[in-house]
């Protein structure tokens, strides 16, 4: 095929371009990044962008939104003008296996403290978020998932997420299992307990705005949804109890000139800096991988981000290595669950 | 016993009648033809015999029969239209099926039937063409076809051959004329075209501003015309000062022409047109009225007059007739 | 034309025809040869093999042709009346008409899709209204099903169907219909055998663009089918963003592009028969 023959022989081009190179230590004055969008591409921004573009004078443009098949794209086609790509934790494994991104040379970073799984072989995790349960403002206050998949006890409807990896484990565990026991994951008692409730799921969420609004307007009383969406409004109720951390990762896309790479790791180290964790944190509850970022947080705050210590501890961390390596089957399985609505 | 019969018909747009108290009665079999300048009112009448239209007053008979409130469907009448109006996504055959297919007439009958109404407009062998692959005369006889093939009691016809050209429309108007009379079937032809109307036609209603001007023979709405309207209208008119004051109305036909001395009166010619066997000579009255114009048509034997030349101009009294 | 000419314009296309070649037919085929080729194994149908082995996929593909099909007819029922209605409206007010069913164009396709969470929603408009006047005690679930899918498909589509319909009506002359009733055909007849056929070729080609159109939808489902209704294109993306598995989407995609060829090539096989 004619077509891969010539991305093959694109994907050579850099290789080439690193040699030349050598050693010399030449770092872009510009770099290119995409990211997700919206508030949190704005608390890059403020947070990380800002000071090192102040300190280096390194200016990095954003772009969004970063999905794996947008990487994959970029990377096949030869295109090398993004550096850095926004991924999440299974996206990370996958793009690996894929060969689109490069391991992170974690001595040039030289990152402060980390907490350990943020700092991956192949990617920078630098913004923990947070899938939890919320519910309208007044509705019966659940104190774990066995109660929120209650619905004799806790009437309403449910909004639960449009994806297995985010909606599988809340099943399990409603089911009694604590949430260091969850992987592997029993997937068929996941469904039987779906089964039980999915008369009362009026929707199946595929965009994070979509449970807060649906809670405000008063069609679904219960949801599963990320926790920046909605902590600090008081239309809402909410319980970290049992729920999800995850992480964004920033990755090095395969095939990036070094004086690029130089200047990402630039901004790399600066999203380590708990200072500037505070900074983005302020634009979005979401929280960088800091342990020492409590202290710098506004303490009556402190309830709403995923990584402070009464949170972090309550939580179970997403095991991406399993979602890997079952993926696939288990979609099978949630598009069947799902024509069976 | 007439066939058709209107009696104090007016249809009103508002302020404006496009039919004004009209009056007629058309006999079996008899083919009339309804004349005006466009505006008239004549397409008007038309649409209000076949039904297409309500008229805001007056009744209308069919074979004696009231049809004033029956709709189109009920009248049984063969409506052939200047556009044709052939259905496009139809066979010829199938277009020609059409009104019997409603009638609830088929297989080899309706068959038989349209190809023999098609054989009388003489397309036969196109029955399978769509109307969009037919010349325009063509697909005038297909409505026609489809028009009488259903044998209606009456067959209105909204200038039929106005879309034609003149060499067609005269031929097409031998036909529809010998039609006409082998189907014998009541026919009224709706026309601006005054040559048309007087060729065909038992009788010619003229109508003007949605009033009927008069209802005649061709020979008498010709000759001796109702008004000087009617007298304007069909064909050329040459009015003459009578002695009692009146104005007279003398066809071109009538008008003599010779040398000077000939006659008293003397023109001289303006313009002279040779039409083939006749020759119209466009003259200016010297005496009398003198610069009246006058037109002349007159036989062409041998010498014609030239133009700017003096003649002698002559008429019968009994050629006038008083308008 | 003559040859020549035609060549000569042939040359001003070409640059053209072969930034579309380049542009968007050779990743289309790029991605089409995806589920064919598999990475130093040379030509595969493993992936179609695969989608055999697991149906579920297939069922998914099925339901969207069904739902496609609800909103299709849906959108016939709502649109054909409603381009008739329009031709028999005075200029003016047919202008407003069009003016109105072009509108929704205009509006993002995410606006339209949640006002119609404020008009039908539980506590929307419509519900208020019934529970207001005693009609239900309970909100109408209107949307988070298929219905809700349908409306809202309908809604984002029914231009597609009424503007070339529309076109075609104001085109059939008032005196066929009057020739008809001549004839002795009553208004039915009149209707079925002359008025409608004339709009059947834009009735088939509004109707399949429509439903073309549906196969792809992406928003109005997941939005409006609180993700209940599974639809191709959501699977789709799962499969290329979330799983990934380029070389199932690209099978499935396949099987979707021949279908969608094969219902056309079904209409211009119609269309031609139809125009002989």
């Amino acid at each position: 095929m004619k077509r891969r023959t010539f991305v093959g022989a694109a994907a050579s081009l850099p290789a080439f371009s690193i040699l030349a190179a050598g050693g010399a230590r030449a770092q872009s004055k510009e770099i290119r990044m995409i990211e997700s969008g919206g508030l949190s591409g704005d608390s890059i921004q403020v947070g990380y962008i800002d000071p090192l573009k102040a300190k280096t004078g390194i200016t990095v443009v954003r772009e969004s939104p970063s999905s794996l098949g947008r990487l994959r794209a970029l990377v096949e086609s030869g295109q090398t003008s993004a550096t850095m790509f926004e991924l999440g934790s299974g996206v990370v494994l996958q793009a690996k296996k894929l060969g689109l991104i490069e391991p992170i040379d974690w001595a040039a970073v030289n990152p402060a403290a980390m907490f350990p799984e943020a700092k991956a072989e192949y990617g920078f995790g630098y913004q923990y978020f947070s899938t939890i349960m919320a519910w309208r403002a007044g509705a019966k206050e659940p104190k774990n998932f066995t109660e929120f998949f209650d619905i004799k006890a806790f009437p309403g409807k449910r909004c639960l997420p449009d994806y297995p990896h985010y909606c599988l484990p809340f099943a399990v565990q409603a089911t009694g299992v604590p949430i260091d026991k969850l992987f592997p994951l029993d997937v068929d008692t996941a469904f039987k307990k779906l089964d039980e409730i999915k008369k009362e799921v009026a929707v199946w969420w595929k965009a994070g705005a979509q449970p807060p609004q649906l809670m405000k307007d008063n069609e679904v009383q219960y949801s599963i949804c990320w926790s920046g969406r909605v902590v600090g409004d008081p239309a809402f109720g909410l319980n970290f109890a049992g729920g999800k951390a995850d992480l964004s990762f920033f990755g090095i896309v395969k095939g990036s000139k070094p004086e690029d790479k130089a200047a990402a790791y630039k901004l790399m180290h600066e999203m380590s800096l708990p200072e500037n964790q505070a900074k983005a944190a302020g634009v979005i509850s979401y929280t960088g991988p800091s342990p020492d970022l409590d202290a710098l947080l506004p303490k009556d705050k402190l309830w709403q981000f995923p990584t402070s210590k009464q949170n972090k501890a309550v939580q179970y961390f997403e095991n991406a290595e399993w979602w890997a390596e079952n993926g696939e089957a288990v979609n099978k399985k949630w598009e069947a669950f799902k024509l069976s609505l | 016993m007439s066939d058709i019969r209107l009696e104090g018909v007016s249809k009103r747009y508002g302020p404006v009648a496009a039919a004004d108290d009209v009056d007629l009665a058309v006999a079996q079999g008899e083919f009339v033809t309804i004349l005006g300048p466009s505006g008239s009112g004549k397409t008007t009448l038309l649409s209000l015999i076949a039904g297409l239209n309500r008229p805001t007053a007056g009744r209308i008979f069919i074979g004696g029969r009231d049809v004033t409130d029956a709709p189109a469907q009920e009248r049984n009448i063969g409506l052939v239209f200047q556009s044709y109006a052939l259905f496009p996504h139809m066979t010829v055959l199938e277009n020609v099926l059409f009104p019997l297919g409603v009638r609830k007439i088929g297989g080899a009958v309706a068959r038989s039937q349209a190809l023999d109404a098609l054989k009388l407009v003489r397309l036969e062998g196109l029955e399978d063409r769509r109307p969009s692959q037919l010349s325009g005369g063509q697909q005038q006889r297909v409505a026609l076809a489809r028009a009488i093939v259903f044998k209606p009691d009456i067959l209105l016809l909204d200038e039929p051959l106005g879309a034609l050209d003149r060499k067609l429309r005269e031929e097409l108007q031998v036909e529809l004329k010998q039609l006409q009379r082998t189907l014998g079937v009541t026919t009224i032809l709706v026309t601006h075209d005054q040559e048309e109307a007087l060729s065909l036609s038992d009788r010619i209603m003229v109508l003007d501003k949605g009033r009927t001007q008069q209802v005649a023979a061709p020979a008498e709405a010709y000759l001796k015309p109702a008004n000087r309207f009617v007298a304007e209208f069909l064909g050329i008119a040459n009015f003459v000062g009578l002695e009692d004051g009146r104005t007279g109305l003398v066809r071109p036909e009538r008008v003599r022409i010779g040398a000077i001395g000939t006659a008293a009166k003397t023109a001289r010619v303006v313009e002279a047109i040779y039409l083939g066997q006749m020759v119209r000579y466009h003259l200016a009255l010297e005496n009398g009225a003198a610069g009246a114009p006058m037109v002349a048509a007159v036989p062409f034997v041998g010498r014609a007059f030239a133009t700017g030349e003096r003649v002698a101009v002559s008429w019968e009294a009994a050629d006038i007739w008083p308008v | 034309m003559n040859r020549q000419e035609r060549s000569t314009g042939f040359g001003f296309v070409a640059p053209l025809l072969v930034l579309m070649v380049v542009a968007f037919n050779a990743p289309i085929a790029y991605m089409l040869g995806l589920a064919f080729w598999d990475k130093g194994q040379g030509f595969t149908l493993e992936h179609y093999q695969g989608l055999l082995e697991a149906p579920v996929y297939l069922r998914v593909l099925g339901n969207t042709m069904r739902i496609a099909l609800i909103a299709t007819l849906a959108n016939v029922l709502i649109g054909y009346p409603l381009a008739h209605w329009m031709r028999g409206l005075q200029n003016r007010a047919r202008l407003v008409a069009i003016a109105l069913v072009v509108l929704p164009f205009w509006v993002s396709i995410l606006v339209r899709t949640y006002s119609w969470i404020v008009v039908l929603g539980n506590a929307g408009l419509v519900n208020r209204a019934l529970q207001w006047s005693g009609l239900t005690e309970q909100p109408v679930q209107f949307l988070y099903n298929e219905l809700g899918v349908t409306i809202g498909m309908a809604n984002v589509l029914l231009p597609f169907l009424v503007l070339p319909l529309f076109a075609a009506m104001i085109r059939i002359d008032d005196r066929l219909l009057q020739a008809a009733a001549s004839l002795g055909a009553p208004p039915r007849t009149i209707f079925w055998k002359v008025y409608f056929p004339l709009t059947l070729p834009a009735l088939a080609a509004g109707t399949l663009l429509v439903f073309i159109l549906c196969l792809g939808f992406y928003i109005t489902p997941a939005i409006l089918g609180g993700g209940r209704v599974p639809m191709i294109s959501n699977l789709l993306d799962t499969l290329i963003n979330q799983i990934p598995r380029w070389e199932q989407a690209s099978a499935i995609s396949t099987i979707l592009l021949v279908v969608s060829l094969l219902i056309f090539a079904a209409y211009r096989r119609l269309d031609r028969t139809a125009s002989l």
